[in-house]
């Protein structure tokens, strides 16, 4: 790692990217909706949400492609409102890579250098680093036609990142690769970002791939943020319905808060069940829509001739008839029914950790699970 | 099923010979009898070049050989021009009327020419002091040629992948450089095409030009009709084949450029 990277992973303090009530419309949609986020230098900062969403509008606001209603966007501190995309400290790397036809790998990653008026030899000097930072050798002189998805990806990655911008905007990099090249990709973007240590901004519609790249995610729906955190904050607290069911915590119960004593809320469901879950510090109570909890949270038993009794403010537990196993070899899907819930019950046995029970459909089991588990849901 | 098939396509190859040879023919006669040392190029009577170096030696086939060619070359370049700019705002920029004008750039090759002729020599004559003559005839010339450019630029447009100029411009290129290095090189062969088109359509242009030449302007296509009235002369052979080795040479270098250009947009 070079001096400057190093110093520039530890300078997490420093905003790179500032974004401010940004408003954005279209005729009939407003695709981005009074959005705000400071991003901060060195990171891997992901937008994630379903299409339609607005998060490529965004990405396009700050790159310069589109300008804004309303807001404004600061890059290094620097107000970009009005700049056209030339004039941005910014680059971008285009989801169908978007590389020059006519020209070979070298001149298309030398591209940008040459509007920068830098002489032959350092555009030379430094293509050929950025080939070597991207795994290309060897592959200068194809023209894009000749190279594969991944290569063509690399050489888009490499002609942004040559012009050591700010912070460089993909625009949902790996989704024309298959599944098998995307995971080798995600892979390459993270040790790549950790090399140059450059302000990523990644647009994907992929959990996974915000989950296993991001520093932090902002997750989006309808031109807005849901939710901003570290990915392991969105996975296991979603703080509203959309972010939970969207990020796989697929067990939702809704229901109205009936008390609240003790760090704990009591809720009630359209079935008349109790859950409890604990209190969240900074929600009010009639902001509050329901629970989840994660399927590979719940435990599964055959229902026996004496059943273990709970204590629902300790634990959460219903009675119900397997409705589907779905083998999956290294764990199994097992959908179960309950009359407290109108949907079913997702439930994640994991083979090895789990026990040697085998499970079939129509089966009578309880499922449990520890109330502190139960992650409770805005509106 | 086997024999069917075999019997229906020897029916559509013998069809199809039928037609092209039907088409072709006349200008295969034409160019044959243009070697004929036949007095009304109406027969073989043996070989000879003498009707081409009378043609070198007529100053009324040169002159009007001349003008054709300077008509068809200026309304290349101008129809070309205006045609890629049109092309480029129709496709890019958005403003009122835009479907309006984007249906109506068809019409000068749709009217009847015999009309568009007669309207424009009214107009060079009546509301526009033109003078007929070069300006007449080349003005007549853009006004049916850029709507074909218009198309052939539009057409290829619609296959442009306009991420290129975006990133180009995301990398630091102005929107003038941007045209300079990425979206002017790729639309080329289109732009070729278009002007490779438009030469044959001008310089075969009879009926307009015949309206709008006035007195003194002779084009090839005016110049043949003209001597029509003298009857068969090996001449009209030789001016014949000139014609299709013209076009036949723009058509081919169109066809590979169209070629080069398929290659680009993958």
């Amino acid at each position: 790692m070079t001096e400057s990277s190093h110093r520039r992973k530890e300078d997490h303090s420093s905003v790179c990217l500032d974004i401010k009530d940004v408003v954005k419309r279209f005729p009939g949609l407003t695709a981005v909706d009074q959005v705000s986020v400071q991003i901060k230098e060195g990171e891997i900062f992901s937008l994630l949400g379903p299409s339609g969403c607005g998060k490529s509008t965004l990405l396009r606001l700050i790159a310069g492609l589109e300008n804004q209603d309303s807001g404004d966007i600061r890059i290094g501190g620097e107000l970009v409102n009005d700049l056209p995309p030339y004039k941005r400290d910014c680059s971008t790397v285009f989801q169908n890579h978007a590389l020059f036809p006519l020209m070979t790998v070298t001149g298309n990653i030398g591209f940008g250098l040459v509007e920068r008026r830098l002489s032959k030899s350092e555009i030379k000097k430094k293509v050929s680093e950025k080939v070597d930072l991207v795994d290309l050798g060897g592959m200068e002189d194809r023209r894009p036609d000749q190279l594969s998805g991944g290569q063509k990806q690399r050489v888009a990655l490499a002609r942004s990142l040559v012009l050591e911008p700010k912070i460089l905007l993909l625009d949902e990099p790996l989704a024309a690769l298959d599944r098998k090249l995307r995971k080798e990709m995600q892979v390459e973007l993270k040790r790549i970002q950790r090399e140059v240590g450059t302000t990523f901004l990644n647009v994907t519609h992929d959990q996974k791939e915000a989950l296993s790249l991001s520093d932090r995610i902002a997750v989006m729906n309808e031109g807005k943020f849901l939710q901003i955190g570290t990915p392991d904050e969105i996975y296991e607290t979603p703080r509203t319905v959309f972010v939970a069911s969207f990020m796989g915590a697929s067990n939702i119960f809704s229901g109205k808060v009936t008390s609240k004593r003790d760090g704990k809320i009591e809720l009630e469901t359209k079935q008349g069940s109790r859950i409890f879950a604990p209190a969240p510090e900074d929600v009010e109570d009639d902001e509050i829509a329901g629970v989840s909890v994660h399927p590979e949270m719940i435990r599964i038993e055959p229902l026996e001739e004496n059943p273990q009794q709970f204590d629902a403010e300790k634990h959460t537990a219903f009675r119900g008839v397997i409705k589907e196993v779905f083998y999956q070899g290294n764990f199994s899907e097992i959908t179960v029914l309950i009359k407290e819930s109108d949907l079913p019950l997702a439930v994640f046995l994991t083979r090895g950790t789990g026990p040697e029970v085998q499970f079939s459909e129509g089966q009578d089991v309880i499922v449990s699970w520890e109330s502190r588990r139960n992650n409770v849901l805005r509106k | 099923m086997r024999r069917k098939k075999d019997l229906t396509s020897k029916v559509l190859g013998g069809l199809s010979f039928f037609i092209y040879f039907f088409l072709w023919a006349p200008v295969i006669v034409i160019i044959v009898f243009s070697f004929s040392s036949n007095k009304y190029g109406v027969q073989w009577d043996g070989f000879t070049l003498k009707w081409y170096a009378a043609l070198l030696a007529n100053e009324a086939v040169k002159d009007a050989l001349m003008r054709s060619l300077i008509v068809a070359g200026v309304t290349v370049i101008v129809s070309t021009i205006i045609g890629t700019m049109t092309g480029y705002g129709l496709y890019k920029l958005h403003f009122k009327g835009k479907q309006f004008l984007r249906t109506s750039i068809v019409l000068p090759i749709v009217f009847p020419s015999v009309v568009t002729g007669a309207a424009l020599l009214v107009f060079f004559t009546r509301f526009i002091q033109i003078p007929l003559g070069y300006p007449s005839i080349i003005i007549a010339h853009i006004v049916f040629s850029t709507p074909l450019a218009v198309f052939v630029i539009l057409g290829r447009m619609q296959r442009f992948d306009w991420s290129w100029e975006e990133a180009a411009m995301d990398l630091g290129a102005t929107r003038i450089r941007t045209f300079m290095r990425v979206t002017g090189p790729t639309l080329f062969p289109a732009i070729a095409a278009s002007a490779l088109l438009i030469f044959p359509w001008s310089f075969d242009d009879f009926v307009i030009t015949y309206f709008v030449a006035g007195i003194g302007s002779t084009t090839l296509p005016i110049y043949v009709f003209s001597q029509l009235r003298f009857g068969a002369t090996p001449v009209l052979n030789t001016i014949g084949t000139l014609f299709v080795a013209l076009t036949m040479a723009a058509l081919v270098i169109m066809h590979f450029l169209q070629k080069k250009s398929e290659s680009i947009s993958a």
